[in-house]
């Protein structure tokens, strides 16, 4: 074993610079990659062979390297993990590969992908250490950039939904406050409404004058349509549509109920229609005035019958139609003048659209034709 | 106390007065009495416990910060008999404090409303079930629908 030693030390010692020996040992010599070998029986494993591409990547001369432990080429950023991993492979005579942050002679220092393996005899036993560098600096850095802009982004990504989430809870309170202003103006709303029928309803106790006392009749049940139109809007699920087939079925009832008759059957043929909430007043009204109309003109004297109502879409219209099978009337002959008349023609003009009355011995039809969205 | 079977005898809690007028003025009218009204729970514990109630209209919001449903717990505790019908225009927020009571009337009422809901209570008290049909906008839970032999 000692032979072979010296038989190695003769080759570095004498060939070391005129790369003679064997061709293995010359190309060792001659490669550019940096390499050297160390020898583990030698008290602290010293560097042994050292080649010109590792001078040329150190700065270092040969004689300032050969004996010495590379542990001269770490420094203060050199991460004491990595050197204990290294230690710890020498120990067990594994090899290791490990990226290393060295220092040159001149204390610059460069990111060295190191490879330190055993080299054994034919008994198994570890001769020498063989090390391979490769200055991967710009890898290295190439990476530490990667890593570096990917905690940026993710701190700006992180700042941002913190930033978002922020903005969000803002929208919720905001949001919230608003849904418990809309509450309290339905509210307040819904009171003052209640206290005008309340108003007009003492008024009208105390009035003698039949007339009058029918007048302020009307302007109650007018006043109870637009209560329903808001009970309705307020009361449904999404308040940007108003619901018109429910509440002109629940209108019918409630005209009807209120007459008093309960000898008017309701053919019902209304189709789920929705409106833009801002027609909804308007209508609201206009369907008041034909149903109280019909309800009064078209079941005159006791006489039952039934009473339709029809709703249905058509294109960017709605079609409204209340019919009776009373006697009918000479539509040319109805005063135009009343102020029920006047609601309904100029409310329909408002929504777009037209209310137009034909008449015969089999019954009176109103068709009210208006835009379903407002343009 | 002598007592007309058919009258009804009846609470208004309510801090508007208008409309315990207008109440007032539709009980009378459909042949009913009101026997006493409140602005708030307070005045309503005022009131004489021995008087016969048979039911209560009750507002939820009431003067001085009290609440219709303080009012209706009151009730419940001195006249149990008596039926309690919240007249609210939180008629929504309310649903699940129906409990405390027996039905809702949601405001704005009509005349209408009031009197078809009068005629259906006091015909579903006196002999159960109500011939009358359900006013429409009457909300009733299932203790009163049990009463009125509805359920």
């Amino acid at each position: 074993m000692t032979t072979h030693e010296e038989d190695w030390h003769q080759t570095g010692d004498v060939a070391h610079d005129q790369g003679r020996g064997d061709p293995f040992a010359a190309a060792v010599r001659s490669t550019r990659m940096p390499m050297i070998v160390s020898n583990p029986r030698r008290r602290d494993n010293p560097i042994v062979f050292v080649n010109d591409a590792f001078l040329t990547l150190t700065g270092y001369d040969r004689d300032e390297i050969l004996g010495r432990n590379c542990r001269f080429l770490q420094g203060v950023d050199t991460d004491r993990e990595s050197v204990d991993r290294i230690r710890d492979a020498v120990a067990r005579e594994e090899p290791i590969q490990v990226d290393l942050l060295n220092y040159r002679k001149d204390g610059t220092p460069f990111w060295n992908a190191l490879f330190v393996g055993p080299v054994h005899d034919d008994d198994g036993e570890v001769q020498f250490f063989f090390a391979s560098q490769i200055d991967v600096t710009e890898r290295v850095k190439a990476q530490q950039a990667v890593i570096r802009q990917n905690a940026i982004v993710e701190a700006q990504v992180r700042d941002r939904t913190r930033e978002l989430e922020k903005a969000l809870k803002v929208k919720e309170q905001a949001l919230e406050e608003k849904t418990i202003l809309l509450h309290e103006v339905d509210h307040r709303v819904k009171n003052n409404l209640t206290m005008i029928g309340s108003l007009l309803r003492l008024q009208m106790s105390a009035i003698e004058d039949t007339g009058l006392a029918r007048t302020l009749e009307k302007m109650l049940e007018r006043i109870g349509a637009l209560a329903t139109v808001h009970k309705t809007l307020h009361d449904s699920s999404d308040i940007r549509r108003f619901d018109l087939g429910t509440f002109a079925r629940g209108l019918t009832g409630d005209v009807i109920s209120a007459s008093g008759r309960d000898d008017i059957e309701v053919i019902d043929r209304i189709e789920e229609v929705d409106v833009d909430p801002v027609q909804a007043t308007a209508l609201g009204l206009v369907l008041n005035e034909l149903l109280t109309n019909t309800v009064k003109h078209g079941f005159t004297d006791g006489r039952s019958g039934r009473l339709g109502i029809e709703l249905r879409p058509d294109e960017k219209e709605v079609v409204i139609e209340i019919s009776d099978d009373g006697p009918g009337f000479d539509a040319t002959a109805i005063p135009r003048d009343t102020l029920g008349r006047k609601l309904v023609e100029r409310l329909s003009h408002q929504l777009g659209g037209t209310t137009k009355w034909t008449s015969s011995s089999e019954g009176t039809t109103s068709i009210t034709r208006i835009l379903s969205d407002p343009a | 106390m002598t007592r007309n079977t058919d009258r009804l005898q009846l609470l208004v809690i309510e801090d508007e007065a208008l409309i315990v007028m207008d109440l007032e003025y539709m009980i009378e009218t459909a042949g009913h009495r009101m026997v006493a009204s409140a602005a708030s729970v307070r005045s309503l514990e005022q009131l004489d416990p021995e008087m016969a109630v048979d039911m209560a209209f009750v507002d939820l919001q009431l003067a001085g910060g009290s609440s219709g449903l303080d009012a209706a717990d009151y009730i419940r505790e001195v006249w149990p008999d008596a039926l309690i019908v919240f007249v609210t225009a939180n008629a929504k927020a309310l649903m699940p404090d129906i409990e405390k009571g027996h039905a809702v009337v949601p405001k704005p009422f009509t005349e209408h409303v009031i009197l078809t809901t009068l005629l259906f209570l006091n015909e579903g008290i006196r002999t159960p079930p109500p011939k009358s049909t359900t006013p429409r906008d009457l909300v009733m839970n299932t203790v009163l629908e049990r009463r009125l032999q509805l359920a």
